[in-house]
């Protein structure tokens, strides 16, 4: 694990302005993002809070369309013309992005905060040549001369395994493994405090995916860069990150740090999503689903967003929407958790206390 | 750039140039009874002179091959026969005369359009939903409707007839003499302004509404949101990775648009009386003179196809990935 | 559950069924069509158009000619000529009703044929493949890049001639019949193009694969499982292709093909341009001819480009 202070002592650039040097690499505080459409508002992103330190690399797990993308995009404020971060703060490094107008907030992207896209195959540029796209934010956002730009560019070809001569290629010529590093290098160009990668992997086949984690890893630990690494496949949270926060329907579920969360997961949605995964080791069983779909977030039921779904789901949980407490370090947003219990879940309802959602998943587990 | 993607270019525009060859003789030799009405439109022949004249002009000789060959070869030797109306003009002759004042009308006025036209649509487009956008898309809509010649004919009303600013038609004064080389371009600019916004806004109208969708198209591509994240300005996102992206569509859509321009401009021409070769397909359509008319279909669609070649150099200039 | 197999339903039980679907999907459109004010305004300006063009004299009378002539030459509009008169002294305003007929039917008659034309080739290459494809696209690219329009002027005598001047098909003249059949020959290469895709498409799809292993032959095929397909595309180009066909039509009579004894608009136009309407000033001659072709091309390309939106959905973008 990197130290937080040595990391920061890496850096190259000076901090921005406004910089608190004691403050904590990146606070989310109750972000809400909403989207305009036709017929009605969507809460694709309901009140979502965490922390990330410098050196750090957290991953974010969930179902597609739990909002996990549109949080990293509200961070930089990326979102498409219909959406909106209407509540909730975003502070990096002390300074809040929220209320900074268009033009301010420019001055993050890249340069604090640079993002490593989804299959590179259509995220790059096709008509200019790979070390241009990477030289281009030097040369634009850093001020650097063309050929200081070059130059740094083939530097980071370099760094991230890819020999300086490629640089002169056009993106159809790359497999998708380089394109992916050349991704790397390209979000690399500005030395951000924070990468954050948005499945980076998903479309890379499973000997490419280890070589790309890998470089992560190596990178995080040579650069002392903080990551925050978007994906719904657990396996690579595991193997690369240091937190793990699940979200579901716009909210958190259960956060903490990834061994603890995965050797004892609270929320029954971690539960599930580990139990769904197929266990090599064990003996072969039938793979458990989860039954339902995630809610419609026009209209997301009001209390837990998974009660619907949810075996263990009791009256209050369709009520009221359950806190966020944390035990052993571990926050979990769920009503089998009480404030004052002791980080074990509170008994397991009776049909006495069972609530109306109790019925659809009864249907569908009969 | 690879050579064999211009070789094969390159032989497929041939191959279409002799197809045209090949269509012309069609139409002209094997169409019922054409070359004998075309050729003798005497009525008072008498059977001999008809045989005779036949045989003169090869008519008696199998269609294929001697006739096509002999057709082919007179073409290709520049020989494109003789006017009907000009009696004893060679077509030649008589085209190439009207040949440069439409291509300057047609080339200035597709320079205007692919500057002003590409870069309205690339704004309107990229600011989608704006006022700027819907007011320039309702004009080009509507510029996009309107035949050429009903373009024409009120910028003559408001602007020659109306204000007096130019001239009716024609390309020069008739019968003016000019003192000084600058005073003949002055007048020839004064004729030439009218005809030249006419084929201009039929353009703008066209190329800004297809420009406009494809930046659209371009706007939602990932690599505009990888731009957008690396915090380059707006403006910067779209000259240096919308718009050249958006380009390539385009290419291809002003080369496949040249035919319709073509068929513009010769009605521009007319409504403009501007001495080019619509005027002159116009008239020897009226006077059914068929070398003539046979001369600017050959000309005009050459020239389209050799159009189309540049056309798609330029597009492999611009778009890396069709040149392996 | 019981363990019957239930009877196969009855022939007409199916058809009455495929009519119900129909009837649900059709009203659907319905709702999905009414949203786009710019399809429902150029649906307006069509109908309104339509039905000047099927009952002009309802409107005006029989058509003006050169004896029946109502006014002076060249009158400005005024009271009694709302649109004022043309050289001969014919009524404008009845001129330019008379022209819609005129117009509209040439291009419906045009659009058919380059549809048809356009259709049958696109979904014959699109079936077969292999060379009879290369052979019919070769052919179709070879019309998209000639200009078609001068070859539309070199065809229309060779056809006049064809046919004979005294020709006539509902009651429309041997002109205007060159006119109908000099588009189609022309204009059907975009049509091709398009089918042809959706038709290769098409192909991939397992029930034509099904289809062929019951035993149906291709023409069977093409007909009963492509063709339904394709419709939708059809439809929304069909309607844009009626565009292009007034479009057309109105420049070559521009130009001096059409007949003055059935004027449609280009040809009331040409007559203007002959008479040096635009040099005098007599800009009532032009404007309401003008007008008209402009206001329905318009509406078809409204109506056309809200179709094809409805009908032909692009795949959205993600996220």
């Amino acid at each position: 694990m990197t130290e937080p202070i040595v990391a920061m002592g890496r850096r190259q650039w000076p901090l921005p302005r406004q910089a608190d040097p004691d403050a904590p690499l990146l606070v989310v505080d109750e972000l809400r993002t909403h989207f305009r459409l036709e017929s009605g508002s969507v809460k694709a992103v309901d009140g979502v809070s965490f922390t990330l330190n410098y050196g750090e690399a957290l991953g974010i797990a969930g179902e597609s369309g739990c909002g996990k993308t549109t949080t990293a995009l509200s961070l930089v404020r990326l979102l498409p013309a219909n959406a909106t971060v209407v509540g909730g703060s975003i502070r990096l490094m002390g300074i809040d992005l929220v209320p900074k107008s268009e033009a301010a907030l420019r001055r993050y992207r890249w340069r604090e905060i640079s993002m490593v896209f989804q299959g590179a195959m259509n995220a790059l540029n096709p008509v200019r040549r790979i070390r241009d796209q990477i030289a281009e934010p030097i040369e634009h956002r850093l001020g650097q001369s063309p050929a200081a730009a070059r130059k740094r560019a083939g530097e980071l070809l370099e760094l991230v395994g890819i020999p300086r001569k490629r640089g002169a290629a056009y993106p159809h010529e790359l497999s998708g493994g380089m394109r992916q590093r050349a991704m790397i290098a390209m979000a690399l160009a500005c030395d951000p405090a924070i990468v954050i990668g948005d499945e980076p992997t998903t479309a890379l086949d499973v000997m490419v995916q280890a070589q790309i984690l890998e470089l992560l890893e190596d990178l995080r630990h040579k650069l002392g860069l903080s990551l925050i690494l978007i994906t719904h496949d657990l396996s690579v949270i595991a193997e690369t990150c240091d937190r793990v926060m699940i979200m579901y329907a716009g909210r958190v579920a259960e956060e903490g740090p990834v061994h603890e969360v995965f050797r004892r997961p609270r929320h029954p949605y971690t539960q599930k999503l580990l139990a769904a995964f197929p266990n090599i080791a064990a003996d072969r069983r039938a793979l458990e689903v989860i039954p339902g779909a995630p809610p419609d977030l026009r209209n997301p039921p009001p209390g837990c967003r998974f009660a619907p779904r949810c075996a263990a789901a009791m009256a209050i949980c369709t009520d009221v929407v359950p806190p966020e407490l944390t035990f052993e370090g571990v926050r979990v947003a769920c009503h089998l958790y009480r404030a004052d219990g002791d980080g074990l879940p509170v008994e397991a309802p009776t049909l006495a206390t069972v609530g109306v959602a109790v019925d659809s998943t009864a249907e569908g587990a009969a | 750039m690879g050579g064999r993607y211009l070789a094969r270019r390159g032989a497929q525009a041939l191959l279409t140039i002799f197809a045209i060859i090949l269509l012309n003789f069609v139409l002209f030799r094997m169409m019922p009874g054409s070359p004998e009405r075309v050729l003798l439109r005497n009525p008072y022949l008498t059977q001999a002179k008809i045989e005779q004249v036949r045989a003169e002009w090869g008519l008696d000789k199998p269609l294929i091959p001697d006739q096509l060959v002999a057709y082919t070869t007179s073409t290709l030797t520049g020989d494109l026969g003789y006017s009907l109306k000009f009696r004893g003009i060679p077509v030649t002759d008589v085209i190439g005369q009207r040949f440069w004042p439409t291509i300057l009308l047609i080339g200035l006025a597709e320079a205007i359009a692919i500057v002003v036209g590409l870069a309205i649509g690339a704004y309107a487009g990229w600011r989608r939903g704006g006022r700027g956008d819907r007011i320039g898309s309702g004009i080009s809509l509507v510029l996009y409707s309107m035949p050429y010649f009903v373009i024409g004919m009120p910028l003559i009303i408001i602007f020659a007839a109306g204000f007096g600013w130019f001239p009716t038609s024609g390309m020069l004064t008739v019968g003016a003499t000019y003192p000084s080389i600058v005073e003949r371009l002055v007048d020839f600019g004064r004729h030439l302004a009218l005809p030249l916004a006419t084929v201009s806004l039929g353009l703008i109208g066209a190329y800004s509404i297809l420009m406009r969708s494809s930046i659209i198209e371009t706007r939602s591509e990932d690599y505009v949101t990888t731009a957008r994240a690396k915090g380059l300005t707006d403006g910067r996102v779209l000259r240096a990775h919308a718009f050249p992206n958006a380009l390539l569509p385009m290419v291809t859509i002003i080369a496949i648009n040249l035919g319709y321009v073509v068929a513009g401009a010769i009605t521009a021409e007319v409504v403009f009386n501007w001495p080019g070769l619509g005027t002159l397909t116009v008239d020897a359509l009226s006077a059914r003179d068929y070398p003539v008319l046979e001369g600017v279909f050959l000309l005009l669609s050459i020239t389209v196809v050799i159009a189309n070649l540049a056309a798609d150099l330029v597009y492999g200039l611009l778009d890396p990935r069709v040149r392996t | 559950m019981s363990a019957s197999v239930p009877a196969a339903p009855s022939a007409a039980h199916l058809r009455a069924e495929r009519w119900r679907l129909r009837a649900r999907s059709i009203r659907a459109f319905g709702r999905r069509y009414v949203r786009r004010t710019d399809g429902v305004v150029g649906l307006a300006i069509l109908v309104l158009f339509a039905i000047v063009a099927i009952v002009p004299q309802l409107f005006v009378g029989p058509l003006e000619t050169a004896t029946t002539a109502t006014g002076r030459s060249l009158e400005a509009p005024s009271g009694t000529h709302l649109f004022g008169t043309d050289e001969l002294g014919r009524d404008l305003l009845n001129l330019t009703l008379h022209g819609a007929r005129i117009s509209m039917a040439i291009g419906l008659l045009a659009t058919f044929i380059t549809i048809v034309v356009g259709a049958i080739i696109g979904i014959v290459a699109g079936y077969l493949g292999g060379w009879a494809d290369t052979v019919l696209m070769r052919f179709t690219d070879f019309f998209l890049v000639l200009p078609t329009f001068v070859l539309a002027i070199i065809l229309a005598p060779i056809i006049l001639d064809l046919i004979g001047p005294e020709a006539q098909l509902f009651g429309i003249r041997a002109t205007l019949l060159v006119i109908v059949i000099v588009i189609g020959v022309t204009s059907w290469a975009t049509t091709a193009r398009i089918i042809r895709s959706q038709t290769l498409s098409i192909r991939e799809r397992m029930f034509v694969d099904r289809a062929r292993v019951i035993g149906g032959g291709s023409a069977h095929i093409m007909r009963r499982h492509i063709l339904p397909n394709v419709v939708n595309l059809i439809v929304a180009n069909t309607v844009l292709t009626f565009a292009g066909a007034v479009f057309t039509e109105t420049t070559l009579s521009f130009i001096g093909l059409g007949d003055p004894f059935q004027p449609s608009w280009g040809q009331v136009l040409n007559a203007a341009q002959s008479s040096g309407a635009p040099g005098l000033g007599a800009w009532w001659y032009i404007a309401p001819p003008a007008a008209c072709v402009v206001l329905v091309i318009l509406a078809f390309t409204l109506v056309g480009n809200a179709l094809d939106d409805i009908l032909n959905p692009k795949s959205a973008p993600r996220r």
